[in-house]
Order: C-alpha cells, then structure tokens, then sequence
C-alpha cells in the first residue's frame, strides 16, 4: 500500500496559471521523497495539493489509500513544516504541540501532556515547554515545528522547505537530525526544496520538477550519475555540457562530434548515427593526465582527441577555487571552450595560468536529449 | 473530460461538513475549479455561498441603513414643506430655489447673494481659514516633535496632543467660552495688567470662533504632519548638510518640498472636518457666524423644516464632493481609483496613528502632494523660507542657528500651550468654591463634583452615555470587522466598492447623517430613542474598527492558520484560538475608539434624541445655555477622566499604537 498517490494532478490558478501540469507519484510507506525544483516549478503547489491548501484542478490524490482529492486540510491527517515554522507566537511550546491533539478530541488531557514530552524528547528540546516561541533560536523552533506536526500522529510528514531559513552550518545538522527522526518514526515524508544538494543528501528518491512536471524520479545515485535531461543534469550539481552530433555508435559507444572535439560516451538508451545530442560530464570525473600530455596520439588543433576511451582535453587554467575537501578548476580548451574540473583537495599545485591536459573515461561521460 | 467527470463526482462524494466560510488562503478555488460545473455541489458552491453571507451582514447596515436613507435624503430635498412642522411627498425645487436665491439690490453690483448662499460661502471661507492657521501653528510643532531625540518628551507631547482629540467639542467649546467670556480668563488677565479698562468678553465672534476652530483641529493637522515628516530619511537631511546647506536652507530645499503631501493631506482633512464643525460655530459664533451645520440644524430642531434641510445638506454633500473632485483633478489619480482614494483619504480622516504611514495612506499623500503644487501653498511657504534664509545669512552661522532653535523653541512651547491650557483651565474651574465662573478660582472646593454626582439629570446623561457608547462600539465593531473580515477572505469582483463602503460613513459631515437618519428613523418610528442614537453612532464611527481590523488582517501571516488546519483544526476552531488572538489587539482598539468617539459625539446624538434623550455632551451643551455653572467643569473633568482611562486601555491593548 502506498503512502501518497498523485495521479495526474493538475493546478490551474484562478489568473489561468497552470502552475502543475499533471504529475503522477506513488510515494512508497515509510519513504522519504524529495520534491525538487527552481522556484516557480510548482513544487510548493504540489505539496499544498497534498496538504489540501490546494484544491486540484484535475487528478486525484490519495493518502494512505484514502481518497482526499477534495477533502479539507483539516480532515486529512497530514503533518507540515513551514518553511518560516509557524508556530503560533501567543501560544507556548506546549500548547503548540499539544494543539493539534486538541483539534482531534481523541486524547484526554494526561494523554496529550505525555505525549508532549515524548515529542520534546525526541527532538531532543526537553524542558522547553513553558517557553514561548520567540524565546527559542531558529534551529529550537525548528524543531519544536516537527515535534508539532508529528505529535497528532499524522500519515504523511510534509516538509516545505523547513531549512531554508537556517544559517548553512544549523541547516546541515538538522538535515541529518531530520533523516534521523523520520526513520526512527518510519513516517511517509515528502520535503520541498530549492536546493540541490539537500535534495541527494537526505532522499530515498528524489524527483525533479520543472515547469509544472517531473523530469526524472529516482533515488539520488540514479539521478545524478544517469540524468534523464539536460535540465537534470544542469539542475543537480555542476554539470559540463556538450552538444553535438553522433556520428557512429560501436559496441555500446557512441562517438559525438560536438565540432572542436569528438567525444565518446557511453550510450544507456538508443541513438543511432546522426541523431542531436548532449554529452553531459560531472566535473570530479574529469583527471589530469601529469605531464604525459600527447604521449596517445598528439593533440590535435582542435583541443580534443580521442585516446583509446578517453578524451583528453588541453587548455589553461583560467580559475581556481578551493571548496574545503576539493578545488574547483576552470580551464579554456584551446579551441575556446570553457570546462569545469573539480578534484580533491591538496592533490596538486596547478594554478590559474599553467597548461594541462584533463581526461575523461567514456563511461564517464552520459548522453541526454539535446 | 474523463477526469473532469472524476473531479466532480469527487466533489459530490466529499462530506460537506463545513459550512463555516473557509480560511485557507486558497480563495481563489471555487472560481478556479470549473470542473465543479457551476452548481452549488461540494466546497466550491459552499464556499461561494459562505462569501455572500459574510458580506451579508456589514453591508444590511452600511448599505441598507447608511447609504440608502443618505440617498433619500436627496429625494426628500425636493418634497413640499408645509409651515408648522409638515410636510408631503412632491416634487418642487423650491427648497433649492430658497437655498441660492439673491437678493437685487439699488447700487452696484445689484446683485448679492442671499442668507443661505452667504453662509455657505462663510463655512467655506471659515474652513479655509482654520485650515491654513492650523498649518502655520502646525507645521513647527509637527516639525519638532519628529526631528527632536527625547523619547519621553515626543511621547508626553503626542499623547498631549492626542488625548485633546478625545475630548468632546462641547467640551472643548465650553473651554473657549470661560477663557473668551466676559469675566473669563482672558478679560480678567487685561484687566489685572491694566490693558482693558473693564472686563470683555471675546466672544462669540468671528475671531473668537477661528481661535476655537484652530484649536479644536490643530491636533489632526500636527499628526498629518508629523507622520509625513517623521517619514523623510534622517539621512537626507545629513547629506543636505554634509553639502554645504545650513539647517534654513535644508529646511527649505529638502524637509519641506519632501513634506508637502503632508502639507496637502493635513489641509484637506482639516478643511472637511471644519466646514461639517457643528458645535463650534454653535458655542463660539454670533449669529453671523451660523454656517451650514447651525442652519442645518436650526430648520430640523426649530423650524422643523425637513425639506428645506436636505437641500442644504445635499449643497454641503456637494461642497466636500467638489473639493474631493478637485483634489482628485489636480492629481494623476484616474477615475476608477476613487474609492480607493477616498478610502485613503478616510484613513487620514480616523487618525488613528497606528496606520499612518500605511502604503495607501502614502500614496494619496502622493496624490495630495500634486495637488498642493498646484494650489502654489508650496510655492508660497518656499517664499516665505527663502526670505527669512536671506534676512539670517548676514549674522554669523553660530548665532543664526542658536537664535533659530530659541526662537523656535518658545514657539513650539507657546503652541503646545494653546493646546493644553484650556483644559488645564477647565479643571482648575471645577475646583471653585464660588457659585459663578470666576478666574482664577479663589480656593478649592469639591462642591461641583458633588453636586455633578447627586444631580439626577446629569447621573442619567452618564449612564445613557455609556449605555449607547458600549452598544455602538460592539455594533461598530460588528460592522467594521465583519466586512474587513469578508475583504480579507474572500475575493469580490467589486471589493474596491465594498471597501468604499467601509469608510464613507466618515466622510459625511455629521450633521448630514443626523439629518438622514433621523428622517429614515421618524419613518420607522424609533427616532428619540437610545436605539436610534446606537444604530447611528455604530455605522458612524464603523470606519475605525474597519481599518483597524483590515490592517490586522493584513498583517497575520496566513501561514499560522494553514499550521492549524493541517494540525486538524475546523475552520471555526482555527478562527477562534488562532485568527482572533492574533489581531486581538486590532479588534479591541477599533471597539475602544468608537466607544470614546461615540461617548463625545454631540450633533447626531441630539438630532436623533427629539428631546428624548439625555447624554453629557447634550446635557453641557444645554446647561450652557444657562451661564456656566461650575457643574459643567465638574462634569467635563469627569467626562475627561474617562476617555483617559479608556485612551490607556487601547494603548495597552494595542502595545503603544500612539507611536
């Protein structure tokens, strides 16, 4: 049995803003999907349609088998981060926690008081309850906003963007706490956000939205090693493209001509000979190849040259910044193209002016659409 | 259309419990989702319903029981009046006809205007002069109290000024009388320092009443001002400086022409509240002085002429619409933003200080401000700068600016005195321990406050004012947070309309909508009751609530009420422990101020009260027709304790709303 399911939701703003454009999901029980997109893809409608702040305009959405397409947000057993945390400045932590317990009627007063503190606990905030909310640090109202929201024990966590207003290093700690809580607790989770790097760092699957739709779901591994688009591959870390043109495809390999350079790639799903592509390359797949520059075949004029698998490409290093754990280089190949390298820290000493040659493996290197 | 039959099948299979409007945000849903088909199936027709029903309730009054008998009162202006107090349905223009007509005389230029075309050119004439000497008393104190750095100085000098608003005209009418008198104040200073030979009284006159005008309505000019100069950046001025300008030249260049919205708004709100002023030419006017209001009032109360007065009413209707018309002229504003400019100017018009500043409050300042330039006050203030820049450049930049802001000074001193020392005298008076007004009182008796508290009339007037002030704050109160609240959720094709409506009461002059209503309540036989005075006073003063409550709407995050419905709270639940707690303090200032709006309050009380019934703006107001018995001090500083506390208690509830 599922967790969600949305099938062919649709949202049409009253201005005639298709803001979703028909989405299907099944959100398996217990799983944590992340929704994410650049803001205006409609990630955040997709969520409050599963809230029930929206009322989809088309398609259905069920939860925990339950159809809940049109009920209201009150009737359907959701618990929802904001991303400005909402909880209520004239009530303590208590009476925040407690509130939705109260809404329901299901619990007597002794019920609601132990299972406050069974939530401050588990977030780690005892003691807080007096408090009121404007006396606790962004990170303890965080908190304290998904100790709300599980304590009615909902079917499904909903987190919209719950970490944007946290400073970076706060923002990685509850990432973690967050993944924590959410598998001790076994609950269906969907997490809206902008950021790419939370999106692979705390899903079990992730999907892509752009434009009102999914470009790709899978779990963030697949994702990011095997991008359905370029727009994913764009989206999600740092990606070097090359568009181009397959000229021969050869046990599984494809040779691009991408005019200054031929690359090979490996080819997942059928092209064939003459089809347009994109040739997407992940920066940290990229090496130099110390001071054996042309030792497989001298470089062409182009820049590129196939050796045997790999491509090499020679330039200057145009750039270089450090990234704690790694560095990022950029080079300009001499036929003019810009690249991004990116290697682990302390490897080297190459710096912005100094020739070098970078190679990549074909299985390296993914074809998308063009 | 496979799903579309889906959606709607959908829709029919959803219990529809909730019949309370709904809170989410999503508003837009019902006109959104076609899919529903139109018909009133599931949450869209519910909620299309629930719109209608919360707009339902504030509009029965505004419309149904305001706008409606206002309207009236324009037919009835052409209906036939019978001498001796009757009259019958017609049609005659005579009471216009009687309204412009011209006397023809020998000389040149043969022609002059008659009794009722002169004194509406008087109430002009007295508006604008009223308006223009409060600007110029105005204008430094506004300047001072927003550039000076004591906070408690600003704070004790504002709420001076403020809580001088509160008080009821008839109050601070009778002030001026004991001051101006015969034997008042004034006379018996000149008489002391020998510069009158005999006692004299100042009053009532022309110049007697402009000095109560200025007095009563210098208090809206100062707030005008000071949140239109309070709003220029500090750091404007620091670069003015920083390039060379000295503090006149600043002034002139910089502060001035950045305040000139301020300058325009201040002018109008004034020149409108002062030409519908009632009691002061009442009180404080010979019978030269009577201006439309007086005479308004004189042909309902005396002549019991209706027709005739809702002539007049709809020529003074016509007069505050074609200054509106002009000022909204002279301004880029187009025509279909009218009522939100209106509704702008209105919230200039309540005061309330919490909402100046507001972005639509700025932008008809900013509609204002064109219309200023272009009545050349502007350009004329500039003059007057540049020549007193040129007369100060010969002493020496030291001195000019010490003898500059000494003089300035004593001048914003001597003008705050003018607007404290007349109730300081009021109080001082209920202290005297002699049968008649006498200053400065020769001891100090508690006789007057004894006499105010076993006096059966004037113990009844209390208690009637405080029965129809409470009413009509809840009744406002409903009004005004009903409709804000319908505004706020909910989206009307012609919500612009709506929310004129919420504001015009205001606009009209008080003395029109004593007219009307009392016509409206003969006709349903409630008029002379406390009822009739309720009803009046809570459409009246609605506007304040209604703005309040808006803003607070305005400002609650949407978000909180989103977090109590997703935790599985109804939408009456989350009105009542989230939505209501959260703009509290809006709702309980808006009740607070029609409360002490309606507890002062004379013109509409008295017309509505046929004699009826008594309150203590209406019970000082006739005892003044007998002399001024010390009584009337007594029960004025009472009155004015009142509105204090009250004043507290919204300043409390509302965490310093002065500011």
């Amino acid at each position: 049995m599922s967790g969600i399911s949305l099938a062919g939701v649709k949202k049409r703003y009253p201005g005639g803003v298709l803001a979703v454009k028909g989405v299907d999901i099944d959100i398996e029980s217990g799983e944590f999907v992340t929704l994410v997109g650049p803001s205006g893809c409609g990630k955040t409608t997709t969520l409050r349609t599963i809230a029930g702040f929206e009322t989809p305009t088309d398609g259905s959405v069920h939860i925990d088998g339950n159809e809940v397409t049109d009920a209201p947000p009150y009737e359907r057993d959701t618990g929802m981060v904001f991303q400005d945390f909402a909880l209520f400045p004239h009530m303590t932590i208590h009476e925040n926690i407690a509130y939705g317990m109260e809404a329901s009627g299901d619990y007597t007063t002794e019920e609601i008081d132990a299972r406050v503190e069974e939530m401050l606990e588990l977030v780690e905030l005892p003691g807080v309850g007096d408090r009121t909310p404007d006396q606790l640090s962004g990170g303890q109202q965080q908190r304290i906003a998904l100790a709300r929201a599980l304590a009615p024990r909902p079917k499904a966590l909903l987190l919209d963007e719950p970490l944007a207003s946290l400073d970076k290093q706060l923002r990685e700690q509850m990432q973690v706490e967050l993944r924590r809580i959410q598998q001790e607790i076994g609950i269906t989770t969907v997490f809206v956000t902008h950021n790419q790097e939370e999106a692979l760092t705390m899903s079990d699957r992730l999907a892509v939205m752009n434009d009102g739709k999914f470009e790709q779901v899978g779990p963030p591994e697949e994702v990011y090693n095997d991008p359905d688009s370029r727009f994913v591959a764009d989206f999600l870390g740092t990606a070097n493209i090359f568009d181009g043109t397959v000229s021969a495809v050869e046990n599984n390999y494809a040779m691009v001509d991408c005019d200054d350079v031929s690359v090979q790639a490996a080819v997942q799903n059928g092209v064939s000979a003459g089809d347009d592509t994109s040739v997407v390359i992940r920066p940290e797949r990229f090496r130099f190849d110390d001071g054996t520059a042309g030792n497989a075949g001298a470089a062409s004029a182009d820049g590129g040259t196939n050796a045997g698998g790999m491509t090499v490409f020679e330039g200057e290093i145009t750039f270089k910044r450090h990234l704690g754990s790694s560095v990022e280089f950029h080079l300009e190949t001499d036929s003019g193209r810009e690249i991004t390298v990116v290697r682990r820290s302390g490897m080297d000493k190459r710096g912005p002016g100094d020739r070098v040659a970078v190679s990549v493996a074909a299985d390296d290197c993914r074809l998308v659409e063009a | 259309m496979g799903s579309d039959t889906d959606t709607s099948a959908d829709t029919d299979t959803t219990p529809a419990t909730e019949a309370a409007p709904e809170l989410a945000a999503d508003g837009g849903t019902a006109t959104g989702s076609d899919t529903a088909s139109g018909d009133d199936a599931g949450r869209a027709g519910l909620k299309a319903r629930a719109k209608w029903y919360a707009l339902s309730y504030p509009l029965f009054w505004l419309v149904a029981v305001f706008f409606v008998p206002l309207c009236l009162l324009f037919v009835f202006s052409f209906w036939v009046n019978i001498p001796g107090g009757q009259y019958e349905f017609g049609f005659t223009f005579e009471n216009y006809l009687r309204f412009v007509s011209v006397d023809f005389t020998s000389s040149w230029p043969f022609i002059e205007p008659g009794l009722y075309l002169s004194q509406m050119w008087l109430t002009i004439e007295l508006a604008l002069v009223t308006a223009v000497f409060s600007l110029l008393l105005g204008y430094p104190i506004a300047y001072y109290l927003a550039r000076m750095d004591r906070p408690w100085l600003r704070s004790l000098l504002l709420i001076t000024i403020i809580s001088s608003l509160w008080v009821t005209y008839v109050i601070r009418a009778y002030a001026w009388q004991v001051i101006l008198a015969s034997g008042g104040v004034l006379s018996s200073i000149g008489v002391a320092t020998g510069i009158l030979s005999e006692p004299q009284s100042f009053y009532p006159g022309y110049w007697g009443l402009v000095v109560g005008m200025v007095y009563v309505f210098l208090p809206f000019m100062i707030l005008t001002l000071y949140s239109s100069i309070r709003n220029i950046d500090g750091e404007l001025l620091e670069a003015s400086k920083n390039l060379g300008a000295g503090s006149v030249k600043t002034f002139r260049r910089v502060t001035l022409p950045l305040s000139k919205n301020g300058i325009t708004s201040g002018m109008a709100l004034v020149f409108i509240l002062a030409l519908g002023s009632y009691v002061l030419p009442r009180l404080l006017g010979s019978s030269a002085e009577r201006t439309l209001p007086v005479l308004i009032e004189q042909q309902i109360m005396s002549e019991s002429n209706y027709p005739f007065a809702a002539a007049m009413s709809i020529g003074l209707i016509l007069v505050v619409i074609v200054f509106l018309w002009a000022l909204i002229r002279m301004t880029n504003v187009t025509a279909g933003s009218l009522g939100g400019n209106e509704e702008v100017a209105t919230d200039g018009g309540s005061q309330q200080p919490g909402s100046t500043g507001s972005s639509p409050f700025a932008k008809v300042r900013g509609g204002f401000g064109s219309a200023a330039s272009a009545i050349g006050l502007t350009a004329v203030a500039g003059q007057i700068g540049s020549a007193i820049d040129s007369v100060v450049t010969r002493v020496d930049a030291k001195t000019r600016e010490s003898v500059i802001w000494v003089t300035f000074r004593a001048y914003v001193a001597a003008a705050m005195a003018f607007i404290a020392v007349p109730i300081a005298i009021i109080i001082a008076v209920s202290f005297t321990p002699e049968q008649f007004l006498t200053f400065p009182p020769g001891g100090f008796s508690m006789q007057w406050y004894v006499e105010f508290f076993t006096s059966e009339s004037w113990m009844v007037a209390l208690v009637n004012s405080f029965a129809i002030a409470g009413a009509a704050a809840l009744l406002s109160t409903t009004i005004g947070g009903g409709l804000a609240f319908a505004l706020d959720r909910f989206d009307y094709k012609w919500s612009s309309i709506y929310g004129t409506f919420g504001v015009l009461p205001i606009l009209v002059p008080p003395v029109i909508i004593g007219v009307a209503f009392l016509v409206f309540f003969l006709e349903l036989g409630i008029a002379g009751s406390r009822t009739s005075i309720i009803v009046a006073h809570g459409i009246f003063y609605a506007p304040f609530p209604f703005i309040l409550i808006s803003q607070g709407l305005d400002e609650i995050d949407r978000t909180y009420e989103e977090a109590a419905m997703n935790l599985g709270a109804s939408s009456l639940r989350t009105l009542r422990t989230i939505t209501y707690p959260l703009i509290r303090a809006n709702v309980i200032s808006g009740a607070l101020f029609a409360f002490i709006l309606s507890l002062n309050e004379y013109i509409i009380a008295w017309l509505l009260s046929l004699f009826l019934v008594n309150t203590i703006p209406i019970e000082i107001f006739n005892s003044l027709r007998y002399g001024y018995s010390p009584t009337i001090a007594a029960a004025s500083v009472v009155f004015i304790a009142l509105t204090v506390v009250v004043m507290t208690a919204i300043d409390r509830f509302s965490g310093g709303i002065w500011e």
